[in-house]
């Protein structure tokens, strides 16, 4: 009995978090239009760009050594087994593909987790705790338009630009790889990867990007407010909101890859 | 401002009815009445968990009571609809007892931040009205400076200037002379007084500060434990025999069950029997 009223509990908790996710992602898409650069309200928009330096520029270094590292990783580990086939020109397959189709979009939105869902949690739970959202409602300014519209939109611009830049830090640690193992020059290696890569590969991680990105300010601003117990609170919802995304974008990425696969788009030719 | 200046000095300008707030099973506010008047100055006195900070969110409209009504300048805010609620908040000014100022913006433009967003005027008006409410409040000096390099007393002052900005005709003060010396916490009493006569504002303080309770407040209404014990001017509030308004004014503790003393008895019969 105890472990039936365990599981009916974390069932309805699991549903409540659905429900509130779901809730605040169209209260957010409503007010969307207000906060876009040039034709929204001036004061928001300004936001957004403030925003799109916070969570994206300022992401781009860590995000692109990350990159690179798994880029020397991928290239190394296929390495030490295609040389047994006498195929060491296939690492080219390897990173381009792999990057482009996986580790690009994956390693950018870990990257972006870490900074900014955390960041966004802390931000927006210390707003809760000061009781500036409430200050805000009270001034009939919605926290939804004022606060949290702007990084919605900020992600969603940025996390794709982020994508490919890491995406392209993770192919050219793969030539670094093959320029000092075989000599293999520059315009070759890159040749080889425009062969490898297709245009549809690109498209699917940018669609991907854009859909980790809202995970991942919709947990953080979503586990913001929800903080209640001052600034301890605070640090709890900074860990969650860490965990919780990640999972999430990987989650997502096993769903995106596996309805790829069963539509037949993960063939290479 | 004309029916402000008008003949009723008597109506309402908050009227609870009945209401009641429970969180699960244990109830926070039970069958609150309570009235403000117009110009006046009402303290919501309380101890700490005896329910005014709830009570405070029903009155602002950010919770809804689970029974009874609030109206605000006659309007119902318990039932009325979202673009009526704003309405109603526009002539509401509140300053949040951490002074939830913007971290972000500069003393100026949280005060301006308000007009900016809520009115038409013209920047150069803005500031205008910006530097009269900071040199009002006594905060001129720092209208460049940001919400964390002010202390206490002047963060308080400039949530006030927020509040006032709009020129409501309620202010809402929560707990505005907590955590501030003695000098400091006087002169935010001197500067509520003077608002209300200079500019006929009727005024709400939540507190459970005694000393600036009796300087400010015209009427005083003390809740305990969710329930309004007293409404009554400061005159009579302060010969009012309740024995808990009279534990509060005397500063008695609580009786403990069994009594301090009993307890420290068996506390230190325990440790004997330890060792």
């Amino acid at each position: 009995m105890r472990f039936l009223e365990q599981v009916g509990r974390s069932t309805i908790s699991w549903a409540e978090d659905a429900g509130a996710l779901t809730m605040q992602f169209w209260a957010v898409l409503r007010k969307l239009p207000r906060v876009v650069p040039i034709i929204g309200r001036k004061r928001r928009w300004r936001t957004t760009i403030e925003q799109m330096y916070a969570i994206g520029a300022s992401a781009l270094p860590i995000a692109g050594v990350m990159s690179l590292c798994s880029g020397f990783i991928l290239a190394l580990q296929g390495a030490a087994e295609l040389r047994r086939f006498g195929a060491l020109e296939y690492v080219v397959d390897l990173v381009a593909v792999g990057f482009t189709r996986e580790l690009g979009p994956l390693i950018t939105a870990i990257a972006v987790s870490g900074r900014s869902a955390s960041a966004i949690s802390a931000e927006v739970g210390t707003m809760v705790v000061t009781e500036e959202v409430d200050a805000l409602r009270v001034m009939g300014l919605e926290p939804v338009e004022y606060t949290l519209a702007p990084k919605y939109l900020a992600a969603v611009i940025t996390m794709p630009c982020l994508t490919v830049l890491s995406t392209l830090s993770g192919i050219f640690a793969g030539f670094v790889f093959l320029a000092f193992s075989i000599d293999m020059p520059l315009r070759v290696y890159f040749q080889a990867v425009a062969e490898s890569i297709l245009l549809r590969d690109m498209l699917l991680a940018l669609v991907k990007s854009v859909v980790f990105a809202t995970i991942i300010v919709h947990v953080g601003c979503l586990e913001g407010l929800r903080v209640s117990g001052g600034p301890e609170g605070v640090g709890r919802s900074t860990t969650t909101a860490v965990v919780k995304s990640i999972f999430l974008v990987i989650v997502a990425d096993l769903a995106a890859t596996a309805v790829f696969y069963l539509l037949g788009w993960s063939a290479v030719e | 401002m004309t029916e402000l200046n008008g003949r009723n000095t008597h109506d309402p300008v908050i009227s609870l009815r009945g209401v009641s707030v429970a969180y699960g099973p244990r109830r926070v506010v039970e069958e609150v009445d309570l009235d403000v008047h117009r110009g006046e100055i009402l303290v919501l006195l309380g101890g700490s968990g005896s329910g005014k900070t709830t009570l405070l969110k029903q009155v602002l409209g950010l919770a809804k009571p689970d029974t009874g009504s609030i109206s605000i300048n006659g309007v119902d805010i318990t039932s009325c609809s979202k673009s009526e609620l704003a309405a109603v908040r526009r002539r509401i000014g509140v300053a949040f007892q951490a002074g939830a100022l913007f971290n972000s913006l500069s003393v100026e433009d949280n005060v301006a931040l308000p007009l900016r967003e809520l009115t038409r005027l013209a920047e150069s008006t803005i500031k205008l009205v910006v530097w009269m409410k900071l040199t009002a409040v006594g905060l001129a000096d720092a209208a460049r400076l940001y919400p964390p390099e002010l202390s206490g007393g002047m963060r308080k002052r400039a949530a006030v200037a927020r509040a006032w900005a709009l020129d409501p005709d309620i202010l809402i003060l929560d707990e505005p002379s907590a955590g501030l010396d003695p000098i400091v916490s006087a002169g935010l009493d001197e500067l509520i007084l003077f608002l209300k006569t200079a500019f006929r504002v009727t005024i709400l303080v939540v507190t459970h500060e005694l000393e600036s309770a009796f300087r400010i407040a015209d009427r005083i209404a003390m809740l305990q434990a969710g329930r309004l014990i007293a409404v009554d001017t400061k005159e009579k509030f302060q010969s009012n025999s309740h024995p808990r308004i009279r534990r509060f004014l005397d500063r008695e503790p609580d009786q403990v069950s069994g009594g301090i003393q009993e307890g420290l008895m068996a506390y230190l019969r325990g440790v004997k029997y330890e060792h």
